[in-house]
């Protein structure tokens, strides 16, 4: 019964954690902007993702390694260092995104503007990672971040028309007026939301957080398992919710008020406030999920000691390493650069990093001497292959993609 | 190349990149780099293991490599021989995912960087004595 209840819990907080602002954004404006013509994309980028979160927590749960290591380890020090470079950039950027997301749900419920809230907010993620124990911020937060099903019920509430829409699902085209490249543009960056580099180091790193080894892969695989494709289907909803309320009225959703149209089109005020706290917890948790991350490649890298289960005398260069992520962050998003033009940048920029975090992976879920009789069975490494292609030709398109559309407008 | 058991393997599937675990199961750095010495057979042996910028540098080559181990010799004290050694003698265990070494880290000139940084900046934040 406990087993079953840490199981359940382990779940729910994997749901709340897939969700960020990435995909609250890229979500809303594909809805909004092309329907459901988008939903592969969506359902590609969540199989990754489950795919290879469960090759990596699997591997750190049985070899004690988490990715940053093995990437180390199996590209390098010369790619691993571009890899590094590329990832604490990326990841930056996520943390300055996800400042502006809580700063964006607070302005909504408060009317205080955004740039207000994000030196405070800095400081809270900050603290969370100073001070507040592993396990409360991911079981808080991720449970808070279940708060955004309300998209779902919002949906069910607005009678859509079920049949055309699942049509549009299954059978893409690009819409009227579209070009080809942004479509794709956008596809990339819902492949991108779901297969964020930080969420791959989190994901890991955090097996060894929670001090889980063989015993616990029941836990870890149903993380990824069950977890990240509810996660998946989440992000489903919120773009299923846009389309019969912000598609025929062509509005475009560039701020992130707009992506909790359709609940309060639906649900009303009491919709809008749960909506808004499900955003604070989703974007709240990711900031500290992603600044957490920095410190933990930095430090898997470097051979440092690391981890929130170590106090910070004992970690000193992993939790400076956070501290000058997140001061860097909160400085980024007081430019007032646009929040949700730097979400969509950097989930398109991560979708193009990502095979050089994922290849690593999977060799090494193949190693016998790691992974012993837990290595990856036939069937899922034909898949994670295919997957892993696409991938590479989804990050060579990327950065012309990014150009060519100037970022999808 | 060695022989490890009936397999060849050589020194980059085994010992680069590996993490170094002191006395005490903590991390005290990655193994950047080895120092070969020539027996009298003429035959090369690992003599010892290298850590720190000063041997990163080199391996990563290019500009960024010369950078790199600028930086680490500029760092460090004076009369300190750069790279950080090792001896191979001190290595007790090794497997292909980690090797441990008999000193604690503490010992190790690998926690330079460490020291300094919680002298100059987590000691000073509240609760960063803990």
């Amino acid at each position: 019964m406990k087993r079953l209840l840490s199981l359940a819990l382990g779940v729910m907080t994997a749901i709340g954690g897939f969700v960020d602002i990435g995909n609250l954004v890229t979500s809303g404006v594909t809805g909004a902007r092309f329907g459901l013509s988008l939903v592969w994309a969506l359902a590609f980028g969540t199989l990754a993702m489950t795919l290879y979160g469960e090759m990596s927590g699997r591997i750190t749960a049985i070899a004690g390694r988490p990715v940053f290591h093995l990437v180390r380890e199996r590209l390098g020090v010369r790619m691993a260092m571009v890899n590094l470079a590329a990832s604490l950039l990326l990841n930056l950027l996520t943390v300055a995104a996800e400042l502006g997301g809580v700063g964006l749900a607070l302005y909504l419920a408060s009317s205080i503007s955004y740039i207000l809230w994000v030196p405070i907010i800095g400081f809270l993620v900050w603290f969370c990672i100073w001070r507040i124990p592993f396990n409360v911020i991911d079981n808080v937060f991720g449970l808070l971040g279940l708060a955004l099903v309300v998209f779902v019920v919002a949906l069910v509430r607005l009678h859509p028309d079920w049949h055309a829409m699942g049509a549009a699902a299954i059978h893409p085209v690009v819409p009227a007026g579209e070009g080809h490249a942004t479509w794709f543009f956008y596809a990339v960056t819902l492949i991108g939301a779901c297969v964020v580099p930080y969420q791959a180091f989190f994901f890991s790193s955090g097996v060894i957080e929670e001090g889980w080894s063989e015993k616990n892969l029941l836990e870890v695989r149903v993380n990824a398992l069950v977890g990240f494709p509810l996660g998946g289907a989440l992000s489903l909803g919120i773009m299923a919710a846009a389309v019969p309320v912000l598609e025929p009225r062509g509005i475009e959703v560039d701020h992130l008020g707009q992506v909790a149209l359709p609940v309060t089109a639906a649900l009303g005020k009491v919709g809008l406030i749960i909506a808004l706290v499900g955003f604070f917890a989703a974007t709240f948790a990711a900031a500290v999920e992603s600044a957490l991350s920095s410190g933990y490649i930095l430090a898997q890298y470097f051979g440092w000691t690391w981890g929130k289960y170590r106090t910070p005398a004992r970690a000193p260069r992993f939790h400076a390493a956070c501290l000058i992520t997140v001061i860097l962050a909160t400085g980024l998003v007081l430019t007032t650069i646009d929040p949700v033009k730097i979400t969509v940048i950097s989930v398109a920029l991560g979708a193009a990093a990502i095979p050089l975090t994922f290849f690593p992976v999977l060799v090494v879920a193949n190693d016998r001497e790691y992974m012993g009789r837990h290595v990856n069975k036939g069937w899922v490494n034909v898949l994670a292959m295919l997957v892993f292609i696409v991938l590479v030709i989804v990050s060579v398109a990327t950065v012309p993609l990014l150009f060519w559309t100037k970022a999808g407008q | 190349m060695t022989e490890w058991q009936h397999q060849v393997c050589d020194a980059n599937d085994l010992l680069l990149d590996r993490l170094i675990l002191d006395c005490d199961g903590q991390p005290a750095g990655m193994v950047d780099d080895l120092e070969l010495t020539e027996t009298p057979g003429s035959a090369l042996v690992v003599s010892a293991i290298l850590c720190g910028p000063t041997a990163l540098g080199p391996r990563l080559g290019g500009r960024i490599g010369t950078w790199w181990l600028a930086i680490g010799r500029r760092l460090r004290p004076l009369d300190d021989p750069y790279p950080v050694r090792i001896p191979f003698g001190d290595v007790v265990a090794l497997d292909r995912r980690q090797l441990t070494v008999r000193r604690p880290g503490a010992e190790n000139k690998t926690w330079r960087l460490r020291d300094w940084v919680y002298e100059k900046v987590i000691r000073r934040i509240p609760g960063g004595t803990r």
